[in-house]
């Protein structure tokens, strides 16, 4: 009996914190997604280096190579929705394993709120502004061509794969070392990680 | 009974305490053998792009002698990595700038306290260089022009690895603030791997006579933890760039001399810290002579065939041609009344067949046949008084001096500066008279002055001799010798040289 509220409870705070912006969201200009994106990401950076003051140098014994796929967020020449898309899958997914985190007295919990709602934001305005592109795509696609329907969303693309298959390996970290306090460090550390090369690859797009 | 249950009852009581206890003493101990995290704060800077890393012990009762460092990288499980430069160091601080190579990754370091042989302390501490890294800003100078300025920012040969990411583009960012009164306007420009040495930037279209200051930094970094330089300001005056012209132009005149003539005295010539002054004697007056050319016409001569001494050829005064293309007048002896005896025996004796020579006036003073050319004049080796002798009488041979005047004559006045004086040597008519007014040592120009005084000491009656620069050398024009020869045995030969005045 004591099962449902606590699912109801893990599963309606991130239902909540999406709905409340949302309509905040929708009147967002995709033109200035960039600038959200690095704001939103550098206050991110700084939250998880300030919640956790509890790390052990014994946690080092547990420590784990992820294989962060690092050239997808450091092309030459960085493909403007590449890393959109980039920073959807990543926001997802980070949103997705921190969910799983239960409070405790280690980390921050405002902190890790606060982290929560950001990516939530982040989520809403990147889904926003990629289904207006689309829909231009779609459009210039059926002058173009007749027939043929083409959706960036049916076929995923490699770097999205990539990005899978890192946040995976990462999530069978957190299962395999049971959600231990050193498995959790180790892995705020490696999401901080990723985040920072995320933030690295809109600086070079705002650079172009 | 109860008694009995009750001391059972408080003995595990007092026990739990005590376990409690002494479990903590145990963990404390286990703890304090094991890197301490607290125990250390580091601080991690890059200055002129070199990534030093300093620590401090909060415990400051702690002081080691000596530390050694080391580090490991979370994402990367290789184990402790230990830094060979900052091991044994005495100094808090080490230039990791070619050991992390990564601002993405999290570098947990670890600092070991030593005095003598005893580890005092192990501290360690997480360290994030993306957000714990402060940004020292680069050094640079500024240069004002009328409508612009030049930012100069000081790069280092090599940027740092951990800067700079595959394609070769820039973790950082350079940032020039350029501020005049309330405006401040930012300048990005475009840095990359490559970018080394002074690195200029040229900030243009500003207003003349305006003062404007600047700063510099480096991205990225908090609105509010940018670490800015301090400000360099510069007034920008109108015509600037043409002072600057002029100013390069009028230096470069004066460098090559064209404008202020450079005055490189010799030392000898400084007489600024003399006490005393020197009057320079008067440079001697030119004197201009006035010489009797007295011609004497003789009658061509047909060798009859007979070696009569008469017929010798010193007793002509005819003019002849030398080799060197000059027409060579011979002064017949002009022997004043005041003459003494011994400069009587020094004239030349005309031919007496000639017409006689005139006396000259007691005021005469014969010399040289100047000008265009021709002349014929004799002088011996040896001292002034001879070359005194010489300039008086002409002909300082044995012959005497004849005293006959000639219906001949030519009056013209002679500057002695442009007469050359060459000598016939009687002896040896085969060899080239040789040809030296001075004495026979070599006369260097140095010694021209002196050889100027010597020879005024030497005039004595006042004459003073002209000549701006004493001859040094006797030297005939070259074309002269080919006919020496021609006319060595019934002329009198001339050398090849001039003496120079």
């Amino acid at each position: 009996m004591s099962v449902k509220p606590d699912v109801i409870r893990k599963c309606l705070w991130p239902a909540c914190l999406v709905g409340l912006f949302i309509t905040g969201i929708l009147s967002l200009d995709c033109n200035f997604l960039n600038i959200h994106l690095s704001r939103v990401t550098w206050q991110n950076l700084r939250l998880l280096s300030v919640m956790s003051n509890s790390f052990s140098i014994e946690c080092l014994r547990e420590n784990k190579a992820f294989e962060l796929p690092e050239e997808i967020l450091s092309h030459t020449q960085p493909v403007k929705n590449d890393i959109k898309e980039a920073f959807y899958e990543a926001s997802i997914q980070a949103f997705n394993i921190f969910s799983q985190y239960t409070f405790r007295s280690a980390w921050e919990e405002k902190h890790l709120k606060q982290i929560q709602i950001g990516l939530g934001q982040q989520l809403q305005y990147l889904e926003q502004c990629l289904e207006e592109e689309e829909k231009e795509n779609e459009d210039m696609k059926e002058m173009e061509e007749e027939g043929t329907k083409h959706s960036a969303t049916m076929v995923p693309r490699l770097s999205h794969l990539e990005l899978r298959r890192y946040f995976n390996r990462i999530d069978n970290f957190l299962k395999e070392k049971k959600y231990s306090h050193c498995a959790w460090e180790i892995v705020r550390v490696e999401i901080r990680r990723c985040f920072y090369l995320l933030l690295k690859s809109i600086a070079l797009l705002r650079r172009k | 009974m109860l008694l009995s249950q009750n001391a059972l009852a408080i003995r595990p009581l007092n026990l739990y305490p005590v376990v409690y206890i002494s479990l903590l003493f145990g963990i404390l101990h286990a703890v304090s053998v094991s890197p301490d995290e607290s125990c250390i704060s580091f601080n991690l800077t890059l200055r002129n792009f070199r990534l030093i890393l300093s620590w401090e012990l909060k415990n400051r009762s702690i002081v080691p002698t000596h530390y050694a460092l080391s580090y490991t990288i979370m994402s990367r499980p290789a184990g402790e990595m230990i830094v060979e430069d900052c091991i044994n160091i005495t100094r808090s601080f080490c230039d990791l700038t070619d050991e992390w190579d990564s601002m993405t990754e999290t570098y947990v370091t670890t600092v070991v306290g030593i005095r003598g042989n005893t580890t005092l302390v192990s501290c360690w501490d997480r360290v994030f260089p993306a957000l714990d890294t402060s940004l020292e800003p680069p050094e640079f100078e500024i240069v004002g022009f009328t409508n612009h300025i030049n930012v100069i920012v000081e790069f280092p040969p090599v940027i740092p690895k951990m800067l700079v990411m595959k394609n070769l583009q820039t973790q950082l960012s350079l940032i020039i603030e350029e501020k005049s009164g309330s405006i401040v306007k930012l300048h990005r420009p475009k840095i990359d791997g490559n970018t080394t040495g002074n690195f200029t930037y040229v900030i243009d279209k500003l207003i003349p006579n305006t003062e404007y200051c600047v700063s510099v930094y480096l991205e990225p970094k908090e609105a509010e933890k940018i670490r800015r330089s301090p400000l360099k300001c510069t007034l920008l005056q109108p015509g600037q760039e043409s002072a600057a012209v002029f100013t390069s132009t009028i230096i470069t005149l004066r460098r090559i001399g064209y404008i202020c003539l450079r005055n490189n005295y010799p030392k000898v010539l400084n007489f600024r810290n003399q006490s005393a002054w020197v009057f320079p004697e008067l440079p001697p007056l030119e004197a201009v002579a006035l010489v009797e050319i007295i011609h004497i016409n003789r009658k061509k001569k047909v060798w009859d065939y007979t070696y009569d001494d008469e017929s010798d050829s010193d007793n002509e005064a005819v003019p002849r041609a030398s080799a060197g293309g000059y027409t060579m007048h011979g002064l017949t002896g002009l022997c004043p009344a005041s003459t003494s005896s011994a400069s009587s025996e020094d004239c030349f004796d005309p031919d007496p067949e000639e017409p006689s020579l005139p006396q000259p006036g007691a005021e005469s003073e014969p010399l040289m046949a100047p000008g265009p050319g021709p002349w014929q004049s004799e002088c011996t080796d040896g001292a002034y008084e001879r070359t005194r002798n010489l300039l008086q009488d002409p002909f300082p041979e044995e012959d005497s001096c004849s005293t006959e005047g000639t219906e001949d004559r030519i009056i013209f006045n002679v500057d002695l500066n442009s007469v050359c004086v060459s000598t016939l040597d009687d002896d040896d008519p085969e060899v080239p008279p040789v040809l030296s007014c001075i004495p026979e040592e070599t006369v260097d120009l140095e010694d021209a002055e002196e050889m100027e005084t010597s020879l005024l000491v030497a005039g004595g009656e006042g004459m003073q001799l002209p000549f701006p620069s004493p001859p040094v050398e006797c030297l005939w024009p070259e074309d002269a010798p080919s006919e020496k020869s021609d006319t060595a045995e019934s002329d009198v030969d001339i050398g090849d040289g001039y003496i120079m005045r």
